[in-house]
């Protein structure tokens, strides 16, 4: 029990120090305006007006940018959550006191995590309900999104956490995270596209690995879940012949497994670091 | 209360810490004294379990680190050398946070007071100075009262009056029963506070003992010094004669003789048989400057 209250109690002060410094009021902010710009101009260039879209258009259109934000969040947010800690001397002081080093990154973890997810479900919360007013909202099209973003936050956490345990600088830990928004956001899709290419396949009818070397992605994975999901997207779908295991538990697991595995790597590089 | 057991530290191929074990008795003031480097801190980080250690052993009250390490945190407080906190936490919500840690009711004001701090509860650490950082930080070692508090260069960066205050607070604290284990390269503090001493260089313990004994361990003979109405280089010959004075020097009206305490009446009869009045006379022991200056030329 002791373990539990003790990451409870670094997660409430990586909570507060965000709440207090008010990166979460500005986060909320940021997600607030984007689902409302969003739902009132997305749709401008494609039918040359604006008003409030229904969700699963707005949705759509915001995917674009929920993809680049969320994870550029996530990692300006959290990656030097421990190497930061360990330079200016703090972690030292942590350290001495009756915690574990498994209870500081988890803590850390959960903390950092529910700043994001507090200031997804705020934002787009509250504009959720704007839109239900002029608009219409599918509510468990919506959930989903909200869910698929949560998870994606979560996994680039514990990515840029893993990176901030196992390097020795914060600066290497800032290019590190840069690096990966990179690979995820634009390269990936580059290296898979080519390779199709140069495999001689087509991209109307892509091979199984195609979708699984994608889905591996955790930006694809979130946008798999959230696609899938809309009703909007339902004839698009139809149109591709994706294999069985191209599915949002699949895409759902794989960010879990985002999760899980580099907190485990976090822990055990910090256990073995000499602080 | 603390045991050391031929603790080993290697960062590669150097090793910061050779084989050192002493031992810190219940209530007493206990410095590491070494040169910059000599593997104080070091040494420090292994009782904290900051670094792992690649031999030796290391027991508080009878307890393995290793093993116990949670139970040990439990009744030890902590000043680090570079003391860094939360920034956007007030001082208050800096020992609040902490004492949650150590799941133990805390008057955190009371501590707060106990370092003069209270005026500035309220307001964030980050704007804190030198001086009241590290007066935060002992407030924080305080908290839950421990037996133990392990102290790296709690003076270092302070000015005359931060250093005398934080001195100060250590002698309260031993009067209050707690074992303190700090580390220095300010001889004078050592010399000041400290009950018993481990002087460290180039990883390995040169000695542990009191000042007092140090000296005597390294042969180190009490002065004289003596003041003289009319000093002279007769008198200074005649003194030099002397059996047993291994040396002698006047600085303006001061004799200083190095002799051991045994030859002090015959010194004495000498310098007035030549004609010298003195004015004042007095027998001063080795500095630990002095002391230490020896063990660490004898050692390289």
């Amino acid at each position: 029990m002791n373990e539990i209250y003790n990451i409870l109690k670094i997660a409430k002060k990586e909570f507060m120090d965000n709440l207090r410094n008010k990166w979460m009021i500005a986060l909320s902010v940021i997600f607030l305006i984007l689902i409302l710009v969003s739902s009132y101009f997305g749709t401008a260039q494609q039918t040359g007006k604006v008003g409030w879209s229904d969700i699963s258009i707005t949705i759509i259109a915001m995917m674009a940018l929920v993809q680049l934000l969320i994870p550029i969040i996530s990692l300006m947010l959290s990656y030097a959550a421990i190497v930061g800690e360990i330079e200016r001397g703090s972690m030292n002081l942590l350290l001495s006191y009756p915690v574990s080093r498994i209870e500081v990154v988890i803590g850390k973890f959960i903390g950092l995590s529910a700043v994001v997810s507090s200031s997804i479900l705020l934002g787009f919360g509250i504009g959720g309900i704007v839109i239900a007013i002029n608009a219409s909202i599918n509510l468990q099209e919506y959930a989903i999104f909200i869910i698929a973003s949560i998870l994606l936050a979560m996994s680039y956490i514990s990515i840029s956490i893993m990176f901030s345990a196992i390097l020795k600088r914060r600066s290497t830990a800032m290019g590190a995270a840069i690096f990966l928004f990179f690979l995820f956001a634009m390269i990936w899709r580059m290296i898979s596209f080519g390779i199709l290419v140069m495999s001689g396949s087509s991209i109307e009818n892509p091979p199984d690995w195609y979708y699984a070397f994608n889905l591996i992605n955790p930006v694809q994975s979130f946008s798999t879940i959230v696609t899938l999901n809309l009703h909007l997207m339902k004839d698009v779908a139809s149109v591709y012949h994706p294999p069985s295991f191209y599915n949002s538990w699949t895409a759902s697991a794989i960010l879990i497994m985002w999760i899980l595995l580099p907190i485990i790597i976090a822990i055990y590089y910090f256990n073995k670091r000499d602080i | 209360m603390i045991e050391v057991i031929d603790l080993v530290k290697k960062y590669g191929d150097v090793i910061a810490v050779d084989g050192i074990s002493f031992s810190v008795r219940k209530g007493e003031i206990f410095s590491l004294l070494g040169p910059n480097g000599a593997g104080k801190t070091t040494t420090i980080k292994a009782l904290l379990g900051l670094i792992s250690i690649d031999g030796g052993e290391i027991k508080i009250k009878d307890m393995e680190l290793k093993k116990h390490e949670r139970e040990i945190k439990k009744i030890m407080g902590y000043v680090p050398e570079r003391v860094a906190f939360y920034d956007n936490l007030t001082a208050l919500q800096t020992l609040e946070f902490f004492a949650e840690l150590k799941d133990v009711k805390c008057d955190c004001m009371k501590l707060l007071k106990e370092v003069s701090l209270e005026k500035a509860a309220n307001r964030k650490v980050a704007g804190f100075s030198k001086g009241m950082l590290q007066r935060l930080a002992i407030a924080q070692a305080l908290i839950g009262e421990p037996e133990i508090i392990i102290m790296d260069e709690p003076t270092s960066g302070l000015d005359a009056i931060g250093a005398y205050e934080i001195r100060k607070k250590i002698l309260e604290l031993k009067e209050r029963g707690v074992t303190i284990l700090f580390s220095s390269h300010i001889l004078s503090e050592v010399q000041e506070i400290s009950d018993r001493v481990a002087v460290i260089n180039k990883g390995k313990l040169i000695a542990v003992d009191t000042i007092e004994a140090l000296g005597k361990q390294f042969d180190m003979t009490p002065k004289l010094r003596i003041e003289l109405q009319r000093p002279s280089s007769y008198i200074l010959n005649r003194v030099k004669q002397v059996r047993g004075v291994r040396d002698a020097s006047i600085d303006k009206n001061i004799l200083e003789i190095i002799c051991p305490p045994s030859i002090k009446t015959n010194v004495i009869k000498v310098i007035e048989d030549a004609g010298g009045k003195i004015l004042d006379f007095k027998t001063v022991e080795p500095s630990l400057e002095e002391i230490f200056m020896r063990m660490v030329r004898e050692d390289e």
